[in-house]
C-alpha cells in the first residue's frame, strides 16, 4: 500500500514489493484526492486542536472533529466509499470505508469515526481488503446483471469499485429485486432494482433541498427507498434539482431521456 | 454453585399491585439510603466496585456506563429501562415485570438520582401490552407515596421489532423514527435519546441496583467469578421437562441448570443467548455460565437428539434476516445470503465451497456490521460449523 508516497505494510514496516491485492491503492484517481474540500472542512469545525495519530505506520495529524476518512484523504490515502458524500453528514451504511483501529474489536467506519490522539489506523491491511471485497460481492450478488445496457455503466461507482477490488463473478447467491420502473415524474426515472441502498438520495433531498421526498421503507433485504408510502415521486414536490440523480452511485436514478433524444434536434448530413 | 434468589427475591412473595406488600420487604430503603447518605459519585463508585455487568446481552460494566453518563456534559439526561425483551427464548424480564415492578422502578429512580435526570422511560415490548396497566399502577402508587420525588417515569410501548431492543435503534424508535442501529461513537453515555446523555439498562441489571446499594458492593462481588459477579436469571426452554425461569450464581455450570434444574435428558446441544447466541454441544455441558464463556441475555434453549442442527441454524438465520433493519450492507445482504445457503444445505443441495464462503462471510459480518445483530448473526453458523461439521458435509450435493 502507499502512504505518503512510501510503500508500507499494514503495520507500518516498509516493504519492497506491494502485494497484488494492495495495488488498487495505486489507482487513486487524482480528482478523488483533490475533491476533498480541505478549507471547507476546516471551516466546519469550531475547534482546531491538533491531533496526532498514526496511519499505516506514518505519523499524521488532523484537527479535532475530523474523521479518519478526512485525515486519510488529506494525506493522499484513498479509502473507498459508497455511501459517503463529503458535503453531507455521514450515514455509515455501506461499510466500505472500514479500517482497522488498534484496540477495536471490530473494524471501524472511517467516514464517521472521529480521530483521537494516538490512534493507530491501518487502511489497507489484507484483513480490510478481504472485508471490502466481500462487502462489494454482497452488493453485486443482488444487483441485476444489466451493466451492458445500463445508462450509467460508465460512471457507476459500484462497478468502478468492483473493478478496483478485482471482483469477478460474485461468489454469493442472493435474490434479485425486480421492481417496476418508476417514470411517472418528468424529472426523474427510478429503477429500484439497481439501488444499493446507500441512502445518498434520502440524505441529499433532506439536507440540500430541505425536502423529504425519499425515505427507507420495509426492512432487512426487503428494504427499499420509497417516496411517500411507496408511491410514484410526487410531480409537485420534485423540483428538477438533479441533486439525487447526480449523487446516485448506481444506475438507480437517472434523468428521463428517451433513446436518441439528444440527437433529436440536430440533423447532420454527410456524404454517403 | 447454588441457586440464589437475589434479583427474584420478591417474585411470588409480594403482590405486584400492592405497594404495601413491597414496603414490608425493605422496599425503597436503597433509594432512601442513596438520597440521604450518598452523593451521585458515591453511587457510581459503589456500582463500579460491585462489578455488576449489563444483563441485556452485551455484559458492559454497569458502573462505567453510569459514571460516563454522570460525567458527560449536558443538563438534561435520561434513564431508559430496556424492557423490549426480544431475544429468542428469553422471558425472564416478563417474569420479573409481572411479579416485582417496584424494585425495577426503585433501580430506575436510583439511576435518575445519580444523573440528576428528571425523566425515565420504560421501553416495553409490544407483546407485553398486558403489563402496561400493572406498571402504570406501580408507578402511580410509588408517586402517591412520594418516593419518586421529582423524577417521572413514562412507559413507551414498542411496535414489535427485534432490532428495537438494540439500544440505539430503541432510541431512534422512541424519537419517532424508523428503528435502526446508529453508528458509534457517539455512545448513549454522551449522546443518547434526543442526543442527550442516557443510561440504558436491561430490566435485570436495574433490579440488581437496589440490592447492591442496600447490601454493599462487597456483598455482591463475593458471588460469581472474577469477571462475572452476582447472579443471573435464566430463561430455560426447549426439550426439557421443566422449562422456566431460574436464578443462579454466575459461574454455575450449564449442566447444573439444564440437567439439574430443568431435568433435560438426551441433550444434543444448547443454544445460549438466543438467535444471536452461541451453540454449545453436549460434550461441553460443564461449561461455566459466565460472561467470559457464554451467557448473552440468559436464554437457554435445549435441543435433544431428535433435532436437526441445520434446521435449527437455518431457522435462526431466517429470523435474523427477517429482523435485520436493513441499514448496513453486511447484515442486510449477509443474512440473505446465509438463508439462501442454509436452505440449500437443508435440502441436501449444499456445495463444498459453501463451507468456506460461510466462514468468510461470518467473519466479515462480525467485523463490519453496525450493531450487535449483524455482528452476532453468524454465531450459530460459526459454532455449528465448528461442532457439527458432519451435519453440513453430509448435506453436500452428491453425498
Ligand atoms: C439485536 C439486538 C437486540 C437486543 N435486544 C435487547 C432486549 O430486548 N433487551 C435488552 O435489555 N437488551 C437488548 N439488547 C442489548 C442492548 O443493545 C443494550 O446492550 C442493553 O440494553 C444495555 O443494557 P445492559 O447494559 O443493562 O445490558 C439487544 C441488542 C441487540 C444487538
Ligand atoms: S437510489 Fe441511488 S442514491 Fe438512492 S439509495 Fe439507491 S443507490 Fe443510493
Ligand atoms: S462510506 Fe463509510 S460506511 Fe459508507
Amino acid at each position: 500500500m502507499v502512504a505518503n508516497g512510501k510503500e508500507i505494510d499494514p503495520v507500518g514496516r516498509q516493504i519492497c514489493s506491494p502485494m497484488p491485492a494492495c495495488r488498487i491503492n495505486l489507482l487513486v484517481l487524482p480528482f478523488q484526492v483533490i475533491a476533498v474540500p480541505i478549507k471547507q472542512s476546516m471551516a466546519r469545525k469550531e475547534i482546531e486542536n491538533e491531533i496526532t495519530l498514526t496511519m499505516n505506520g506514518s505519523p499524521v495529524s488532523g484537527r479535532a472533529g475530523m474523521t479518519i476518512l478526512e485525515v486519510a484523504r488529506e494525506n493522499g490515502i484513498d479509502i473507498p466509499t459508497l455511501c459517503h458524500v463529503s458535503r453531507l453528514p455521514p450515514s455509515g451504511v455501506c461499510r466500505l470505508c472500514v479500517v482497522e483501529v488498534a484496540g477495536s474489536r471490530t473494524l471501524v467506519g472511517a467516514c464517521h469515526t472521529p480521530i483521537t490522539e494516538g490512534m493507530m489506523v491501518a487502511t489497507h491491511s489484507p484483513k480490510i481488503l478481504a472485508a471490502r471485497k466481500i462487502l462489494v460481492e454482497l452488493l453485486m450478488a443482488s444487483h441485476p446483471d444489466s451493466c451492458l445496457i445500463c445508462d450509467k455503466a460508465n460512471i457507476c461507482e459500484l462497478r468502478n469499485i468492483a473493478a478496483d477490488l478485482e471482483i469477478g463473478l460474485p461468489r454469493f447467491r442472493a435474490r434479485k429485486h425486480y421492481y417496476p420502473l418508476e417514470y411517472e415524474n418528468p424529472n426523474i426515472i427510478r429503477d429500484m432494482s439497481k439501488c444499493i441502498l446507500c441512502r445518498r438520495c434520502v440524505v441529499a433531498c433532506q439536507d440540500l433541498k430541505g425536502e423529504r421526498l425519499f425515505s427507507v421503507a420495509y426492512r432487512g433485504f426487503e428494504s427499499k427507498v420509497v417516496s411517500g408510502c411507496d408511491q410514484p415521486v410526487d410531480k409537485e414536490a420534485c423540483q428538477d434539482c438533479d441533486e439525487c440523480i447526480t449523487l446516485c452511485p448506481s444506475g438507480a436514478l437517472r434523468r428521463p431521456r428517451r433513446p436518441g433524444e439528444e440527437r433529436a434536434k440536430k440533423a447532420l448530413f454527410i456524404k454517403g | 454453585m447454588p441457586q440464589e434468589n437475589i434479583v427474584l427475591k420478591n417474585c411470588g412473595v409480594i403482590d405486584p399491585r400492592q405497594i404495601a406488600t413491597f414496603l414490608e420487604r425493605d422496599g425503597f430503603q436503597a433509594l432512601e439510603k442513596v438520597r440521604r447518605e450518598m452523593t451521585p459519585e458515591a453511587v457510581t463508585d459503589e456500582i463500579k466496585a460491585s462489578g455488576l455487568r449489563g444483563r441485556g446481552g452485551a455484559g458492559f460494566p454497569c458502573g462505567l456506563k453510569w459514571e460516563g453518563t454522570r460525567k458527560a456534559p449536558g443538563g438534561e439526561k435520561y434513564v431508559i429501562c430496556n424492557a423490549d425483551e426480544g431475544e429468542v427464548g428469553t422471558f425472564k424480564d416478563r417474569y420479573i415485570l409481572e411479579r416485582d415492578p417496584f424494585t425495577l422502578i426503585e433501580g430506575m429512580a436510583i439511576a435518575g438520582y445519580t444523573l440528576g435526570a428528571k425523566t425515565g422511560f420504560i421501553y416495553l415490548r409490544a407483546e407485553y401490552h398486558h403489563l402496561f396497566d400493572l406498571l402504570e399502577n406501580a408507578i402511580r402508587q410509588i408517586e402517591e407515596f412520594g418516593f419518586l420525588a421529582n423524577f417521572t417515569i413514562e412507559i413507551r410501548e414498542g411496535a414489535g421489532a427485534y432490532i428495537c431492543g438494540e439500544e440505539s435503534a430503541l432510541m431512534d424508535a422512541m424519537e419517532g423514527k424508523r428503528g435502526e442501529a446508529r453508528y458509534r461513537p457517539p455512545f448513549p453515555t454522551t449522546a443518547g435519546l434526543w442526543g442527550k446523555p442516557t443510561i440504558i439498562n436491561n430490566v435485570e441489571t436495574l433490579m440488581n441496583i437496589p440490592r447492591i446499594i442496600r447490601n454493599g458492593a462487597g456483598w455482591f462481588n463475593q458471588m460469581g467469578t472474577e469477571r462475572s459477579k452476582g447472579t443471573k436469571v435464566f430463561s430455560v426452554s426447549g426439550d426439557v421437562p421443566k422449562p422456566g425461569v431460574y436464578e443462579l450464581v454466575l459461574g454455575s455450570s450449564l449442566r447444573e441448570l439444564v440437567e439439574g434444574l430443568a431435568l433435560a435428558k438426551n441433550t444434543k446441544m444448547i443454544q445460549i443467548g438466543g438467535a444471536t447466541g452461541r451453540i454449545v454441544p453436549y460434550e461441553q455441558i460443564d461449561t461455566p455460565l459466565t460472561f467470559e464463556s457464554v451467557l448473552g441475555a440468559g436464554a437457554v434453549i435445549v435441543f435433544d437428539q431428535s433435532r436437526d442442527v441445520i434446521d435449527i441454524v437455518h431457522r435462526t438465520m431466517e429470523f435474523l434476516a427477517e429482523e435485520s433493519c436493513g441499514k448496513c450492507t453486511p447484515c442486510r445482504q449477509g443474512t440473505e445470503v446465509m438463508v439462501e445457503t442454509l436452505a440449500r444445505f437443508h435440502r441436501g443441495e449444499g456445495l463444498k465451497k459453501d463451507l468456506k464462503d460461510l466462514a468468510d462471510l461470518s467473519e466479515v459480518m462480525t467485523l463490519t456490521s453496525l450493531c450487535g445483530l449483524g455482528q452476532a448473526a453468524s454465531n450459530a453458523v460459526t459454532d455449528s460449523l465448528q461442532h457439527f461439521k458432519d451435519a453440513y458435509e453430509s448435506r453436500v450435493a452428491g453425498n
